[in-house]
């Protein structure tokens, strides 16, 4: 060979080598220009002289170093081995050539998968174990074992690329299909489905023609066609329309799996439950031919089953009218009127108003340089009259449109007919009657829902309008009337603080409209005949626990809520703890104990404990001090009891006063009384009340059980006194 | 001769070098001609594409996220296993739990008996989907939802988890998903924030939920999400202080936005223009805010649909109202946060309590949008940050037990914004321990919120600290499945 062009070929498969490493690692941001796609198409022409190059020189390689046989010149080795090369080179560039063209090939879109990726990679593997060898063979070191396994691997992944490549080309199983026929669905989306041809059929191809065919006719029955499965087998008639439950298709589907006659046979892949379900819901429906999926009602339990078997639909929607002015639509958005593209790249718009004060009708007339681009309008909650419907009726493209809550009439729905596209027409809370919607709506001929809620349609007028109108969803919403009474919750306290001086009055209020609040005093349960009614009059002046419900027609009455009101008429000028408190619920020091703030349950939890002080080893001592004598007849203490978390009521409270801290004497004792396990939760107030007496130094002594009870898990143990209010009367 | 041959095989690798190197880098350079972004830098795409406009066509345009916070229990729910409850009380086999990792709550636990739910199921709808007796109100209105029984997440603890449904990371600092919505999509009403967030709390055991949960992370801070409280004052210090007048306030935000001007000349920090939006749009919320949370308005009807608690400030029922109101006044994002779920004893009284908390409001949320035809463009999404075990968390007594944290598998539902109504996806095994159908990981679930919403979750991409930055972080693909 002419040393200069074996030079150049050199050349040209170590470019092609490193160029193909190239390509290969950025494989996935490879764009080929229109031009060059051609030289990609002609990859299924040009892979069949690597082929037949490389298989033939692979051959040869592996048995390169057969030892010289008689009759062999070194001349006719020498000229074996030089022809060998050449070939070798020739083959090799072809396949890299190959590979390059395959490479632009696989960037256009029919292709992908894991069988390309196959095909690619083993394509790659030959050219690059080809390059190889051609490079390895001038080497001293390569010897006969080398050229063996390069020859064999190379074969393989040349058979490998081959048949892998057939596969894209033909489809994948194309060898073996003829063995085994069993095609895969297509998907159509539901749009465009149709219930015979997208739904019925595939189940029969998939689960029965490879029985049922014309080459077979088992049973003298032939699935592979309407026609067919109209004329039944053997057995007669494959359904009855309309009636699944006497259909020799579903009785079969149906019959037990062992049984002779259930179909398909065991050791066949059998229906899934939807499928069976399917076919029934066909066949009910009268076994229709050639019925659109998307006819069916929104609610329809074939269409429901359907969706699970289609294609999601399609979502790109294309519109044939031009771009808006960028510049137009960007002077028409303002504080109040958002004027927005539907996406990226589409030339719709979606135009959304609010705020009822700064509505005009000239806020739609502005939007006419862009009307025909208008997709969508919400004018919810605005005062849109009648007379702006007119202006309305020219945005051509509308699809959705939101009335709901504005000022029309349902006598200007008329001037909205020419709204050929539109889909959603949103009316709640208008006024529009049943006799202004009959008429007009036979004019939108693309409608799929009218929202009716809060009108003056009646249901029955609803329903009727669903009858006449299959295919668009009318939705009623919730009629509070017609459903069935709930209960009301219950009132709630409104006054600032359930402290009170003096007298104060009950604000005990619902936050519902028109509802009875009806209260007792005396711990019994509220009812909505004989007790009281709660008014803006009603006052107390005595710490009071107040039972309240409340009642409304239509409504049942609440559950009972318990207020406790507490008085306090003194609040003394200073005051300090003697002994330190329980360094867990320290709240905010003896402060706490006049601030007003009443704490609740779960005193555990340090998100609660903010009000609660405890007491567990030192006793609560607290020495408060009055700037001027006062008058007082009972001290009474706020506490918490809750046995399970070893909260329990004080053992023994002592009162003390006396004009100074000196003089001080005992003014009462009490010993409140003690849970007997298995009790609510409660807070309770610990009273010590005594004969009136002007004291200015007063100490409340409250020391914490000494021993929980024995029937406690932690019995024996000193429990927790939890204190937040002190009331002094 | 010895140093020329050495001579000459330098020159010869050197030039055979150079020759090599020429060729192979024309080679390159020939490579690099067909891919047009091999020396660009990748993924530049990010810049090209504008934000604030959906990549293609949405079905949703809003998303109200009912947040279930602290994982409600999915067997006493949705997740209907007769199995489960016939085998009470029998040890989980090893094998179902796998490699499994446990909480310090339970990981010490000696036994781990299998507990069914207490409460009975029954099949509503035409798509006959199960769900539990404590769900009334939402078991008549399974036909709008599409109940998902396969979600599956990483973390194992509240926080982490929570951050992670909410922010793609379980790291936190990163934006939230309604910041990302507000970034990708812009706004849709001027007067009101993009991105709000309401909190109510149930009786049951709480789990904290913290402001870094609706933050804007790296992304310009009016996306940051907007908590409403449930006061007075839905949003503190909205209001004028007595004394001034509405043109005063003009004045003062119209010189205040002056000198921010001149302080962003000089420093260039975007940030001051961002808090020069925010006080216009305080300024117009100051009249579109008290017109949305005003509930005086609304029908007897509405309040029976809600349930009565959805006159008072702070309950879940308000919650769900307001959050109509707002999603029907364009905010783009609405989420709620419904504390009190994590349910480790005490399982049965407390999860009654919850569930009557929500069942109603939440089911009226839907009808309510349904009814004002929003539903078809407003996205509810509800449910918790992961599941509950099958196994008892502590003594398995014939009426209480409790249910410890399981990320393996848990339920949620997604109703509106072009979901597939009526349906159910995803299957859990027997004792509802792991998925054995249709897996949906969070990242699959954030990335078909947003392509809900018309944004690819690939390229909804902020670039920050020399990287960039998705909700889905690396992973997630949208599940078509449940699309319409």
């Amino acid at each position: 060979m002419n040393k200069r062009l074996l030079g150049i070929a050199e050349q040209a498969l170590f470019a092609t080598v490193v160029f193909v490493l190239i390509l290969l690692a950025f494989a996935d941001r490879l764009a080929v220009p229109v031009w060059l796609q051609p030289i990609g198409r002609m990859h299924p022409l040009f892979l069949h002289f690597p082929i037949v190059i490389l298989l033939l020189t692979l051959v040869m390689e592996v048995f390169r170093f057969r030892p010289v046989r008689a009759g062999q010149t070194a001349e006719t080795v020498s000229a074996y081995r030089q022809f060998l090369d050449a070939l070798l080179l020739v083959g090799t560039l072809s396949a890299g050539l190959t590979v390059v063209m395959g490479l632009f090939l696989a960037t256009e879109d029919d292709y992908s998968g894991t069988t390309l990726q196959w095909h690619k990679w083993s394509g790659v593997g030959v050219f690059l174990v080809a390059a190889f060898i051609y490079w390895a063979r001038q080497k001293r070191w390569y010897n006969a074992p080398l050229a063996r396994v390069g020859g064999l691997v190379g074969i393989v992944c040349l058979v490998g690329a081959g048949h892998y490549g057939a596969t894209l080309t033909h489809g994948d199983n194309f060898l073996f299909e003829p063995l085994s026929r069993q095609a895969e669905p297509e998907r159509v989306p539901l749009e465009q489905a149709l219930v015979y041809d997208h739904l019925v059929q595939p189940i029969f191809e998939q689960k029965c023609v490879s029985c049922h065919n014309p080459g077979k006719l088992k049973g003298g029955l032939n699935l592979t066609h309407l026609a067919a499965v109209q004329k039944g087998g053997k057995s007669g008639k494959l359904y009855v329309s309309g009636r699944p439950d006497i259909s020799l298709l579903l009785q079969r589907i149906h019959l037990p799996l062992e049984e002779k006659k259930h179909m398909p046979p065991i050791g066949k892949s059998q229906l899934t439950p939807q499928e069976a379900k399917l076919l029934a819901l066909w066949i009910k429906g009268r076994a229709q031919t050639n019925g659109r999926v998307a006819d069916l009602p929104a609610t329809d339990s074939l269409r429901i089953i359907a969706a699970g078997f289609l294609a999601p639909s399609v979502s790109v929607e294309s519109f044939d009218f031009d771009e808006p002015d960028e510049d137009m639509v960007r002077q028409l958005n303002t504080d109040y009127r958002t004027v927005a593209r539907l996406a990226n790249g589409s030339p719709a718009l979606a135009v959304n108003l609010y705020n009822r004060a700064n509505y005009a009708p000239d806020q739609l007339t502005d939007l006419s340089p862009v009307r025909e681009q208008v997709v969508s309008l919400s004018l919810n909650k605005l005062p849109v009259k009648d007379a702006d419907l007119k202006e309305l009726s020219q945005f051509e493209n509308l699809q959705k449109l939101d009335l709901n809550f504005t000022d029309i009439t349902g006598k200007a729905l008329e001037q909205l007919t020419p709204l050929k596209q539109l889909k959603t027409l949103a009316l709640a809370g208008t006024s529009v009657r049943y006799e202004d919607l009959v008429a007009p709506l036979k004019a939108f001929k693309n409608l799929q829902t009218v929202a009716l809620w809060n009108t003056r349609l009646t249901s029955a007028q609803i329903a009727q309008l669903q009858k006449s109108y299959g295919n668009v969803r009318f939705i009623a919403g919730f009629n509070g009337a017609a459903a069935e009474p709930i209960r009301l919750n219950p009132p709630q306290l409104k006054n600032a603080s359930p402290i009170f001086t003096g007298s104060t009055q009950v604000d005990i209020r619902h936050p519902v409209r028109g509802v009875q609040i009806r209260y007792t005093t005396d711990g019994s349960e509220p009812d909505s005949l004989r007790s009281p009614i709660l008014t803006a009059q009603t006052t107390i002046s005595q710490p009071t626990q107040i039972k309240a419900r409340a009642f409304k027609a239509g409504w049942y009455g609440s559950s009972t809520a318990t207020f406790d009101y507490y008085r306090r008429t003194y609040k003394p000028d200073s005051l300090r703890l003697l002994l330190p408190f329980n360094p867990v619920h320290q709240a905010n020091g003896p402060q706490s104990f006049f601030d007003g703030i009443l704490g609740t349950f779960n005193a555990n939890s340090p998100a609660w404990a903010n009000n609660w002080l405890g007491f567990r080893k030192n006793e609560m001592a607290l020495l408060s001090r009055f700037a001027k004598p006062v008058t007082i007849s009972s001290v009474a203490l706020r506490i918490m009891v809750e046995e399970e978390t070893s909260i329990f009521p004080p053992g023994e409270v002592e009162i003390w006063g006396g004009p100074s801290p000196n003089e001080l004497k005992r003014l009462a004792t009490v010993k409140p009384r003690q849970p007997g396990g298995k009790e609510p939760h409660t807070l309770q107030t610990v009273t010590c009340s005594f004969g009136p007496q002007a004291v200015s130094w007063l100490k409340i002594v409250a020391h914490p059980l000494k021993q929980i009870p024995a029937w406690h898990p932690n019995k024996g143990n000193q429990a927790l006194l939890l204190v937040d209010e002190i009331f002094i009367n | 001769m010895e140093n020329e041959i050495l001579e000459h095989g330098f020159n010869f690798n050197r030039r055979r070098f150079l020759s090599r190197l020429s060729l192979g880098l024309g080679s390159a350079a020939l490579g690099s001609l067909l891919i047009p972004d091999l020396f660009g830098g990748s993924g530049t795409d990010d810049e090209t594409l504008p934000v604030g406009v959906p990549h293609f066509a949405p079905k949703a345009k809003r998303v109200i996220y009912l947040f279930q916070n602290g994982a409600p229990s999915q067997q006493e729910l949705f997740d209907y296993k007769p199995k489960l409850r016939e085998m009470t009380g029998q040890e989980l086999p090893p094998s179902v739990r796998g490699k499994q990792r446990l909480t310090g709550m339970t990981a010490n636990q000696k036994e781990f008996p299998m507990v069914g739910s207490f409460v009975d199921f029954n099949q509503y709808g035409q798509s006959r989907a199960w769900v539990s007796d404590l769900f009334p109100y939402t078991a008549k209105i399974v036909d709008d939802l599409c109940i998902i029984k396969s979600m599956y997440t990483e973390a194992i603890n509240h926080d982490p988890a929570l951050t992670f449904l909410q922010t793609g990371s379980q790291q936190g600092n990163r934006p939230s998903m309604g910041s990302w919505l507000s970034y990708g999509l812009g706004n849709e009403n001027k007067n009101l924030p993009n991105f709000t967030v309401l909190l109510s709390r149930g009786i049951g055991n709480g789990q904290g939920v913290y402001s870094k949960l609706w933050s804007n992370g790296f992304l310009d801070s009016i996306h940051q999400g907007v908590q409403f409280s449930k006061g007075e004052d839905p949003v503190l210090y909205l209001r004028d202080p007595d004394g001034m007048s509405r043109e005063e306030r003009r004045a003062m935000l119209d010189n205040l936005a002056q000198l921010n001007d001149l302080s962003y000349q000089s420093f260039g920090d975007p940030e001051i223009m961002a808090k020069v939006k925010q006080y216009e749009m305080a300024y117009r919320m100051q009249t579109a805010v008290p017109e949305v949370m005003d509930l005086s308005k609304e029908s007897d009807d509405i309040i029976k649909l809600y349930g009565p608690d959805c006159l008072v400030p702070g309950t879940f029922a308000a919650n769900c109202l307001l959050a109509r109101k707002l999603s029907e006044n364009g905010v783009r994002f609405v989420q709620l946060y419904h504390q009190g779920w994590d349910q480790h004893g005490n399982l049965p009284f407390e999860i009654a309590k919850q569930a009557k908390d929500v069942d109603q409001a939440s089911a009226a949320l839907v009808t309510d949008l349904k009814q004002r035809g929003l539903l078809d463009e407003t996205l509810v999404i509800w449910g918790g940050e992961f599941g509950r075990t099958s196994y008892t968390q502590g003594k398995l007594t014939k009426d209480n037990y409790g249910r410890d944290h399981h990320p393996r598998c848990f339920t949620i539902w997604m109703a509106g914004g072009g979901i597939k109504p009526g349906m159910v996806y995803g299957e859990t095994d027997d004792v509802g321990y792991n998925i054995i159908q249709n897996p949906v990981h969070v990242h699959d679930f954030q990335a078909t919120v947003l392509h809900q919403l018309g944004l690819n979750h690939e390229k909804l991409i902020f670039k920050h600290l020399g990287r960039r930055y998705r909700l889905t972080d690396v992973s997630g693909n949208v599940v078509h499945d449940i699309i319409a």
